[in-house]
């Protein structure tokens, strides 16, 4: 049965008139036999109709719609364009493994013995000890180790407070609490822990606290 | 032990609507409780699909029953997730109840669930219960979320503020009761909402260069605890891992306590982002440090970004070793910075909303219970 349903893009397109007829008919008839849909249906019309609403008394009379809508869909091409060139590079990445370049290294080496050479034939014994002590503090294998670029912390859990809900997040994952039936509330941060908001609920009159906390 | 999971499911099936009985809240108190769960209706609850997620919206309002021999004062249900948002929990506390003994009570639990359709269809939220407090500061309950401490401590504002409200009453008649009323709701009005968002370990941002700003201090004069100095780090909108030392000038043992941590903008306005709470050891007279590496991150306000240019901490309560509490009184609190910023607690928003509703009269006659 529910695979018989149409999607929420074909209902969200058919509220705003925005199929064709042949598909706002087979909708259309849908909708007849199934609540489900007519009450999605007489969601996305009241959200039209807010967003009509809210647009008549912000948005300028003067707009120029076309043009608007042209440098939308441009700017969405360049952001394509954009992002089919960096594709590449995303694919080429891979790890660095360490490479000596060996030119440098013989010119470096030869530098090196020459000048300490010339240095312990000029210098005390203690400063020839120090030096050799120095010598042998360098960490050769970090010179030596890669540098990878650090892993980013993408399971991160993240907590939001504002004064109409709360929320625990992660990886696409939400739990949030809600107080529907009050006029706001008041946050409050637990730096240790947690992410709360205090409200009082209007039917109960009940004071209550909803708060949402990271693993403990 | 426990499980009411059953009676629960069947009370949902019976109510719900909208919701199949599979994602209906598994309600689990312990068996010894002295609060039961007698039903549940789920209402405008519903379950839908959002692109490649699940979306569960759920309105439940709980009935319960007291139990228990004594009245209770406050209790804390503790709603998990844990197939969804893993180590994240919620939790729903109500405060400033008088309930007695056999009388029912409601808890309300709005919440959204959002998770991927892999996940099981199958319960996956789980309502318990963490604490409930009694009217004589008795305490029943696992505590995994610290409810005890914070039940307490909302208990002990409750004494402080019906005291002050009924001095009041009793020094200046309705009144002078209705100016202070008037006052407090002027104030909860102009104080500022704060929306936030906090992140554990470094920073959430790079974009802003980071600079150490210094605490400065609200002295009140009868905390137990005295803030000898503090830095955090800030950059932008961002304030991060404060660090404070502080000094146990009492003659008991502190075991926790918290500093509010006030921040201030660019221009000047004020509020108060957090408590920096520390678990701690100080006997009389020692010092110990309070370090923290919570980030606390700032949307923009009436349309300009965030910028943090200062911060102010005052001590906001102590817990001794022996159990007991210390908060700030009426007069510490009538401080007009901390008047500005310091919400309300619990019982003042409860007696507010009784004048707002039902008008002196009622609050009068709420005073004199």
């Amino acid at each position: 049965m529910r695979a018989n349903h149409p999607t929420e893009a074909e209902l969200a397109l058919y509220s705003g008139d925005d199929l064709s007829a042949w598909q706002s008919w087979s909708i259309r008839r849908h909708l007849s036999a199934c609540s489900q849909c007519r009450h999605e249906v007489k969601a996305h019309r009241d959200g039209l109709a807010t967003l009509h609403g809210s647009a008549g008394s912000e948005i300028p009379g003067q707009v120029n719609w076309q043009r608007l809508s042209q440098e939308m869909t441009g700017n969405i091409r360049v952001g394509f364009a954009a992002g089919e060139c960096i594709a590449g590079f995303e694919k080429t990445i891979r790890p660095v493994r360490p490479r000596l370049l060996w030119h440098t290294a013989i010119v470096f080496a030869a530098v090196s013995v020459v000048s300490i050479g010339a240095l312990s034939l000029n210098l005390s014994k203690d400063e020839r000890d120090g030096l050799i002590a120095n010598v042998g503090r360098i960490r050769w294998e970090r010179i030596l180790r890669p540098i990878r670029p650090s892993s980013l912390a993408q399971d991160a859990v993240v907590l939001e407070a504002g004064p109409t809900e709360i929320e625990v997040k992660s990886n696409g994952r939400a739990l949030s609490l809600t107080h529907p039936r009050s006029d706001g509330g008041t946050v409050s941060i637990n730096m240790q822990d947690s992410a709360g908001v205090r409200y009082v609920d209007a039917d109960s009159g009940q004071v209550t606290t909803n708060r949402v906390y990271y693993a403990q | 032990m426990r499980s009411k999971a059953g009676i629960a499911l069947l009370a949902g099936s019976l109510c719900g609507g909208l919701l199949a009985g599979g994602v209906l809240p598994k309600i689990d108190f312990p068996k010894d409780s002295p609060v039961s769960f007698i039903g549940a209706d789920y209402g405008e609850s519903n379950e839908s699909a959002r692109g490649g997620a699940m979306l569960l919206d759920l309105h439940a309002a709980l009935s319960l029953r007291n139990s228990s021999q004594r009245r209770i004062r406050g209790i804390t249900l503790i709603v998990t997730a844990q197939d969804v948002t893993p180590g994240g929990k919620g939790s729903v506390t109500v405060t400033s109840l008088d309930v007695g003994p056999a009388e029912t009570f409601p808890v309300r639990i709005d919440l959204r669930l959002l998770r991927p359709l892999q996940v099981g269809a199958s319960s996956p939220l789980l309502v318990g219960l963490d604490g409930v407090l009694f009217d004589d500061l008795g305490f029943y309950g696992p505590d995994k979320l610290n409810s005890k401490r914070a039940l307490t401590l909302c208990e002990w504002e409750a004494r402080r503020d019906r005291r002050y409200f009924k001095q009041l009453l009793s020094e200046g008649g309705p009144e002078k009761l209705q100016r202070e009323v008037v006052a407090s709701i002027a104030r909860e009005a102009d104080r500022p909402n704060v929306e936030v968002q906090m992140v554990r370990s470094g920073r959430a941002t790079n974009f802003e260069p980071e600079k150490q700003v210094r605490f400065a201090f609200l002295n009140l004069p009868d905390a137990p605890i005295e803030p000898l100095d503090g830095m955090a780090k800030i950059a932008g909108n961002e304030a991060r891992a404060p660090r404070l030392d502080v000094r146990n000038r009492s003659d008991r043992a502190v075991r926790y306590m918290e500093i509010g941590w006030i921040l201030q903008d660019r221009q000047g306005r004020e509020f108060l982002a957090g408590e920096v709470p520390a678990q701690l050891n100080l006997g009389p007279g020692q010092k110990g440090p309070i370090l923290n590496d919570t980030a606390l991150r700032f949307p923009p306000r009436d349309g300009q970004p965030f910028a943090i240019e200062g911060m102010t901490g005052y001590v906001s309560n102590v817990e001794f070793a022996d159990g007991t509490v210390w908060i700030p009184t009426r007069t510490d609190l009538a401080d007009p910075r901390l008047q500005k910023i310091v919400g309300p607690s619990a019982e003042e928003q409860r007696l507010l909303q009784i004048y707002r509703k039902r008008g002196l009269k009622a609050l009068v006659s709420e005073l004199q219970k």
